[in-house]
């Protein structure tokens, strides 16, 4: 909740500058929230810019106030569009320390700065282990080196650590097409094969969106919500039941 | 020019009395207290202090505010046979009932108020300074004719007793036209509430095209029972003579609209529960319980008794006639009906609510204090209104600025005693 | 933010101008009201006046113009400034809370619509912690104006369900459905309320002016969907959790007496932000956007799933629909 109110504040506070903009922006630019979105000082790297980083795995370290909004551009991808067969125009939403997620999940420390989602894995990079070297199939001594990983979802489905990540270097992931992306398009990876979860993704009934419904629309990835290793949701305790029976008024 | 003697003349009526009325009076005086000291502090805490909650949003006030529009409305079912057929059996019943339909009334507008979470914001009601929304909104249309049935009953009457107070036969062609607005108003009044409820799609128990007429079936019910009960009171304790013919055809209409409204009673059940659907859940509710939720269950139950019993007891001609059953009959019915067709027609409507979920409704100490207290305010006025009409209608007393020379016109008192004109208004007894 | 209040525009001019007559009568009531209560007081203060602080006179003085003042739809641009006005200083004077109200009127074009997804909710509740503070909810009370009802596998039944479920979610052999007000095209409680209180907004959201309400609770009865709460007591929110965002539609302080219902998050909806609930679904089942836009994500549910809405025998086109993965 304390997200969601950091959140608004930063709405307001964007929306106090872009205000007669705002009033107006029905049916105008789609970008005219990339303020709201990117704060200044974070990255908003351009379409070649994406594309490069879809090799190369850059480390974005720029301080920005803890629950600010960073985004990054979605890479295009083939075979499923947005709504309206719009072109698939959603922005990130990335490693984003005081979320409500990743309290809940547990799964991203407390940082200050804003991250991608590759930058999160600073603590503990892959290549620190897997310099150069080809990974192998899971046998004990790569469950004793990840004892936070439970391999649920490629062993079920039959795969290995490799038929996600690429073999020579663990913080790419290698597409079926050849291509690589970082950690930060992870719905490119999962979409080969979801692909009608990722098609509703795109258009907006599936995952979890942020921010707006007008304008630019901020998502976040797949990994986001699931563990790629173990993808299904971990039950929890909800918030609080309501009280059916009305608690007798006491006066004051 | 007879107004100021006639208000005297009402004051004096409504205080004068025995000990027996004092007491009465002095007693139904103390629950209004009660009454106004439970409403203050609904007024204080808000509606918190009552039982209802945001699943039973109404309780006992607009229970008793349905039962006693019918009461109220039933009132004219006596008015048509004796001004406009010209029944002279019912001539004197009819301003008894009357009373008893602004009695009825008072207690309607009384618990409406009541009832109104941000009473001071009732202007907002009032076309011209604030807006009502009329037509769309069935209660608006509730507010107009209550409103307008009060005046009416309270002009009608109080021509007519202003006349014979003033010694001037009551001019028919001035009345008559009113009553007929009146006695269509009385089913209007009864069917605007009755729709109030029932159109409400959210609501299937109250949404049935039956409603309407059971409404009125319970109201012309209730309402001749009260009346043979006031009347055959009247009977004993004043001179006041009410013919037996009068009572025969007040206990035929009862008779009637009591069997009518067990028809009608068993109609309903019978599309509710030999069908099940889930629209008759609430039914299911009220008269057999859910899931362990029964608070309504022996209210239902005595009240279906009371009305079968008494119904079947009418029905049979020896008893209908011997006030000896008569009376208890009547009260029966009235209780029944009560029951029926407050408590028993409002709260199953919320219960389950519209998504399933079951909150039982018990109506707290403020709530019943103050629904004591309007009825004791209700039983007040009846019996002021009463105390003043008696008088008149005896031709006890009588302005003092009559002409006796012009006196041919008026009507003859039916008293045996002459009228004494003195210069102050005059009790003769 | 009070500055920019965007008119709603008036369903036909008739009613317009009708209603502004209103108004201007209701005004010269008020002032003659006014002038007896200050002649009254002045006569009734003699002795207390010393004891009476500026503030609690001015707090007085601000709330019988509050008293007096009209609905909010037939208010001039110039008036809803002045009750805003006169609310945040209120607000400011009894509790001591610094609050933004906005007045922001509908984007003309847009017409909001909901959709649930009942294979992706799993029952955390996360909807209903946001909407409590999102909204300063009674919290004495614990109103909530979303339920998550849990079913049983199969059959969707609310007469079976269970909204009141405390244990680790999602239970094997159970879905979850929510509701909250579903906004319906022809609203029955709109219909029903005798002084106009509540009515339809240009963009689909139902709003309660809370100033108006005389607590009837006509409209809670209509509700087929049980999405109207009433203030059973005075609402109570600790001024350190209170929401100072507000909207006079929306969130900002009810009193004891008046009805109040989900408003889709007016103010945050308005300008284009979601409703908290959608936001703080974790689990992505809420979507929300504009109808008459064919590019957003409701249209695209609209157009690609298995839809259905709760009670469609009525008629009242509620727009909040339910679908499946």
């Amino acid at each position: 909740m304390r997200f969601g109110r950091v959140l608004t504040a930063l709405a307001c506070v964007a929306l106090l500058g872009t205000s007669s903009a705002c009033r107006e922006r029905e049916g105008t630019a789609k970008g005219d929230r990339a303020e709201l979105g990117t704060q200044p000082g974070a990255p908003v790297p351009d379409a070649a810019r994406a594309q490069q980083d879809s090799v190369v795995a850059t480390r974005v370290d720029t301080a920005v106030s803890p629950g600010a909004l960073g985004t990054v551009p979605a890479a295009p991808v083939d075979l499923w569009h947005g709504p309206g067969d719009r072109p698939f125009e959603v922005a990130l939403r990335t490693g984003d320390p005081a979320s409500a997620m990743s309290r809940r999940f547990g799964r991203i420390t407390l940082r200050t700065s804003l991250r991608t989602r590759a930058a999160d894995l600073g603590q503990y990079p892959c290549t620190s282990c897997h310099l150069g070297r080809r990974i192998v199939l899971a046998d004990d001594r790569v469950a004793d080196a990840h004892q936070n990983i439970t391999v649920v979802h490629p062993q079920q489905t039959g795969g290995t650590c490799s038929t996600c990540h690429a073999a020579d270097n663990v913080e790419l992931l290698a597409l079926k097409s050849g291509e690589r992306a970082t950690l930060d398009h992870t719905y490119r990876l999962c979409a080969q094969c979801h692909f009608s979860q990722a098609e509703a993704w795109a258009a907006g009934a599936h995952g979890k969106r942020l921010d707006g419904w007008q304008g630019r629309r901020v998502l976040m990835g797949c990994a986001d919500c699931h563990d790629p290793h173990q993808p299904a949701l971990e039950p929890r305790i909800p918030f609080r039941a309501p009280r059916i029976e009305r608690i007798r008024g006491s006066g004051k | 020019m007879h107004l100021k003697p006639f208000v005297l003349t009402a004051l004096d009526s409504a205080t004068s009395g025995g000990r027996r009325y004092h007491v009465w009076m002095g007693g139904l005086t103390l629950i209004m207290l009660v009454g106004a000291y439970a409403y203050s502090l609904q007024l204080r805490y808000g509606l918190g202090v009552t039982g209802m909650n945001d699943h039973v949003s109404w309780g006992l006030y607009i229970s008793n505010f349905t039962f006693l529009v019918g009461l109220a409305a039933a009132a004219m079912m006596l008015v048509l046979p004796a001004y406009i057929l010209k029944d002279v059996d019912f001539g004197r019943a009819v301003l008894m009932a009357e009373a008893v339909a602004v009695a009825a009334l008072v207690m309607c507008l009384a618990f409406v108020v009541v009832d109104i979470g941000n009473p001071l914001g009732g202007w907002h009601l009032m076309p011209g300074i604030g807006f009502l929304n009329w037509p769309r909104s069935l209660l608006a249309w509730d507010v107009l004719v209550l409103n307008g049935y009060l005046a009416l009953n309270l002009a009608i009457p109080f021509y007519i007793l202003y006349s014979r107070f003033s010694g001037r036969q009551p001019d028919k062609r001035k009345y008559i036209p009113w009553m007929y607005i009146a006695v269509m108003w009385a089913v209007s009044i009864h069917l605007v509430t009755a729709f109030l409820l029932a159109g409400l799609p959210a609501r299937p128990f109250w949404n049935t095209a039956l409603l309407g007429p059971r409404f009125l079936a319970s109201a012309f019910t209730a309402g001749p029972a009260f009346v043979i009960l006031l009347l055959w009171f009247i009977r004993r304790e004043t001179e006041y003579k009410i013919s037996e013919g009068a009572f025969a055809k007040l206990a035929l209409i009862t008779t009637v609209a009591a069997q009518i409204n067990l028809v009608m009673l068993g109609s309903e059940l019978f599309y509710k529960f030999y069908s099940p659907t889930h629209h008759g859940i609430n039914a299911r509710y009220l008269f057999f319980g859910l899931d362990g939720h029964n608070a309504l269950v022996p209210w239902i139950w005595t009240a279906i008794a009371l009305s079968t019993v008494a119904t079947i007891a009418l029905m049979i001609h020896p008893v209908r006639r011997n006030p000896r059953w008569l009376i208890p009959a009547c009260a029966a019915l009235f209780v029944g009906i009560w029951i029926e067709k407050g408590i028993g027609l409002v709260v199953p409507g919320f219960v389950p609510s519209p998504l399933g979920e079951i909150v039982e409704y018990t109506p707290s100490l403020v709530e019943l204090g103050v629904t004591a207290g309007i009825w004791a305010l209700g039983m007040f006025v009846l019996t002021v209104l009463v105390r003043v009409a008696l008088p008149i209608e005896l031709g006890d007393v009588r302005s003092p600025y009559i002409d006796e020379r012009r006196v041919t016109t008026i009507v003859r008192p039916r008293s045996s005693r002459p009228p004494r004109a003195d210069v102050r208004p005059v009790r003769t007894r | 933010m009070t500055s920019d209040p965007t008119t709603e525009v008036p369903r036909d001019e008739a009613g317009q101008t009708l209603l502004q007559k209103r108004v201007d009568r209701r005004r010269a009531l008020g002032i003659l009201l006014g002038g007896a209560a200050a002649g009254t007081s002045a006569v009734a203060a003699c002795a207390p006046v010393s004891a009476m602080t500026p503030e609690s006179k001015e707090a007085k003085l601000l709330a019988w113009r509050e008293y007096i003042k009209g609905n909010y739809r037939t208010m001039t641009e110039a008036e809803r400034a002045e009750t805003i006005a006169r609310l945040e200083r209120l607000a400011e004077l009894k509790r001591g809370v610094d609050v933004t109200i906005q007045s922001t009127g509908a984007q003309p074009g847009v017409v909001f619509g909901y959709g649930f997804n009942i294979s992706k909710c799993k029952g955390f509740r996360s909807c209903v912690e946001a909407c409590i503070n999102e909204n300063n909810l009674d919290r004495r009370a614990a109103t909530q104006y979303i339920r998550i009802f849990e079913m049983e596998d199969g059959v969707i039944d609310f007469d079976h369900a269970d909204a009141t479920f405390q244990h680790e979610v999602p239970a094997e052999g159970h879905f979850y459905i929510g509701t909250q007000c579903f906004q319906c095209a022809d609203p029955p409680c709109v219909k029903v309320c005798p002084v106009g209180a509540t009515w339809q907004e240009p963009d689909g959201i139902t709003v309660v002016d809370y100033d108006w309400c005389i607590g009837c609770r006509y409209c809670m009865a209509a509700c087929p969907y049980w999405a109207r709460r009433f203030n059973w007591d005075e609402p109570e929110v600790p001024a350190a959790e209170l929401n100072t965002n507000q909207h006079y539609l929306g969130n900002r302080a009810r009193k004891a007496g008046v009805v109040e219902k989900c408003h889709f998050c007016i103010h945050r909806t308005r300008k284009g932000q979601l409703p908290a609930c959608a936001e703080a679904c974790p689990t992505g089942a809420r979507v929300f956007g504009n109808l008459l836009d064919p590019n957003s994500e409701i249209r695209w549910v609209l157009a690609n799933k298995r839809i259905f809405r709760l009670k469609e025998d009525l008629k009242i086109e509620p727009r909040f629909w339910y679908f499946t993965d």
